[in-house]
């Protein structure tokens, strides 16, 4: 074995090495982004899910098929707050009156999650058991706006004053590589539920 | 043997990449197709919005259009309207909009019934000048002006309130403005029409009670009976109600009409027609008229009443409405106004207890004030009757328009 084999198999295991490093590093990389990227595009549904569900609700507030049992839009809103709101709708468009109640869980219902910030957002139809949604919600919350535009100043002294709504949501991931958690925010600047302009 | 492994390391390396590359070329697609997806719900949403707004914006300009739209191209997506009558008896319609965009639909649909006067708390064409909604005054169900609306010192609207014109403040928007718990909106045209009491007259004539060749007429409803004279001293005719008036329309034509103190069941509408210039078309509430029972405390009562006067209708000056007086009726003026005769030199007259609602051209004084309270005539205690939101008086006069009672979306 002379000097120069010695040579080349010093360089290999450096390169080797090098490469070795590189593909040790790319794969931690590739894992990290995968797990991102997956994660912000599960996030993005989540979002796009939970917009489409409270707006497909909250359009039909003070709806009613035989509206002859809804006919004061201005009973329709039976509470509101912060982040939570109960209201008349009839949701399966049958001709009875149903109630719809949104209302966001605390923190502490969801330990089981990595993230320590999300929050179930619950969706109620009349008495049933509230129907939980864990979608990575860290913030729901409403702002209220009067007929002539400006904002509600809570608690909403009677919710006859609401005539449109700001909706604010915010979902994170449940879990996230390194706690590095990604968001994302949808508001609806002026949810205006037609029914209750009726009359 | 080198050259060879240099080979392997760069396909094994290109082929990592490869898979990483198509991973994140797939979820940044699938990210794209997120928000198009959204995108194109909501503008097709939202091009079946503006359908139902075309279709009902077409239907207020021309109450019979139902000829719909048929694959009308929107905002690069493309409509379908229908509109259909779904109750024929009640002339409710329905519109449908079909929207179509990128391969996403939705759809609205919006029903529309007759609209008629009956269902204003309170409608006026002209506010009497310059007269003030203060911080005393709460309204409890619809209110439509075609004047200004002027405000001072928050009055409450329940109900949706309008004006065609605009809403002007006392001093300042923070000071005065009101509180809308029903909705507001301006430049809302709804004239009041001016054939609305004569449109009646067809119906007393088919099915009613008519009054014709009779200075004044006086009126009793005892329940299911109607008792009428046309002089102070004559005796009464007591007539059977459901018998003579069928269709609930009880109509004197070019007279005046003077209700005497009544109980009224079922559902009646009382009308006076005749020239202002001939002191005629006006009725005059000589004492108390309310329901046999009032929906108030029975629930299930359908008694309704709609006094209709062509003119003005007055709180008698005499003695019987010296000490409150309770209406339970929607009252319309169609010239004139609702008011208390002699308002100003009349004795202090309790209170007006009204349940109904009030329809007039012009606004009209039922009282004087002055800084220690009442100095004539009555205080106001008006409270809507509910139910005349899903139903009215007989015959009584329309918009000639269709209102949106709901919307589905």
């Amino acid at each position: 074995m002379g000097f120069s084999t010695i040579i080349d198999i010093l360089g290999s295991i450096i390169i080797g090495g090098i490469l070795m490093t590189i593909a040790w590093r790319l794969s931690d990389a590739a894992t990290e982004k995968t797990y991102n990227n997956s994660g912000e595009l599960a996030l993005q549904q989540n979002l796009a899910t939970v917009a489409q569900i409270i707006e497909w609700d909250f359009r039909k507030i003070g709806y009613c098929a035989d509206w002859n049992k809804l006919p004061d839009p201005t009973k329709a809103i039976l509470y509101a707050d912060t982040s939570a709101i109960k209201f008349l709708t009839d949701v399966d468009a049958d001709g009875n009156l149903d109630s719809i109640y949104y209302y966001l869980g605390p923190t502490s219902e969801l330990l089981e999650t990595e993230n320590p910030r999300d929050k179930i957002l619950y969706r109620v139809e009349n008495d049933e058991t509230p129907a939980p949604s864990n979608l990575g919600i860290t913030r729901f919350y409403m702002v209220y706006f009067d007929a002539l535009g400006d904002s509600i100043h809570l608690p909403v002294a009677n919710y006859g004053l609401i005539a449109s709504i700001e909706i604010n949501v915010v979902v994170e991931n449940v879990a996230a590589y390194d706690e590095k958690y990604s968001s994302a925010y949808w508001r609806q600047i002026r949810m205006v539920a037609r029914n209750l302009k009726n009359r | 043997m080198g050259g060879k492994a240099s080979l392997f390391v760069v396909a094994g390396f290109s082929l990592v990449f490869l898979v990483i590359a198509n991973n994140f070329g797939t979820v940044s697609n699938r990210s794209v197709d997120n928000y198009v997806d959204y995108f194109s719900e909501t503008t097709a949403h939202n091009i079946a919005i503006s359908g139902a707004n075309i279709a009902a914006n077409k239907i207020y300009l021309d109450p019979t259009w139902d000829e719909g739209y048929d694959d009308l191209p929107f905002q690069g997506g493309h409509l379908d309207i229908e509109v259909n009558t779904v109750d024929a008896y009640q002339n409710i319609k329905q519109i449908v909009s079909k929207a179509n965009y990128r391969g996403d639909t939705s759809s609205v649909r919006v029903t529309l019934a007759p609209s008629k006067f009956s269902k204003f708390a309170y409608y006026s064409v002209y506010e009497g000048g310059s007269i003030w909604w203060t911080n005393n005054d709460t309204v409890w169900g619809p209110f439509h002006t075609q004047d200004y609306m002027r405000a001072y010192r928050h009055p409450v609207f329940y109900g949706k309130a309008t004006t065609r014109k605009k809403l002007i403040y006392y001093s300042s928007q923070w000071q005065d403005k009101p509180y809308f718990y029903g909705g507001f909106e301006q430049g809302v045209d709804l004239p009041l029409p001016t054939d609305g009491v004569d449109n009646i007259e067809p119906s007393a004539d088919a099915n009613g009670l008519k009054f014709t060749g009779e200075d004044t007429v006086y009126i009793t409803f005892d329940y299911d009976t109607l008792k009428y004279r046309f002089s102070y001293n004559d005796p009464d005719t007591a007539v059977y109600l459901p018998t003579v008036a069928p269709n609930g329309v009880i109509f004197a034509k070019n007279s005046i009409i003077r209700i005497q103190k009544s109980y009224v069941n079922g559902q009646y509408s009382i009308v006076s027609s005749g020239s202002e210039y001939s002191g005629k078309g006006n009725i005059y509430l000589d004492d108390d008229v309310v329901f046999s029972e009032d929906p108030r405390t029975h629930s299930s009562s359908t008694d309704l009443l709609g006094i209709i006067a062509q003119n003005e209708v007055l709180i008698t000056d005499n003695e019987a409405n010296h000490d409150d007086i309770n209406i339970q009726a929607s009252i319309y003026c169609e010239n004139g106004g609702f008011g208390a005769e002699n308002y100003d030199s009349r004795p202090v007259s309790g209170n007006i207890n009204l349940l109904g609602g009030i329809i007039q051209h012009t606004r009209r004084a039922v009282g004087t004030f002055n800084s220690s309270g009442p100095a004539s005539g009555f205080s106001k205690r008006y409270k809507y009757d509910e139910r005349l939101l899903v139903a009215s008086p007989p015959m009584f006069p329309g918009t000639g328009s269709f209102e949106i009672v709901s919307w589905l979306e």
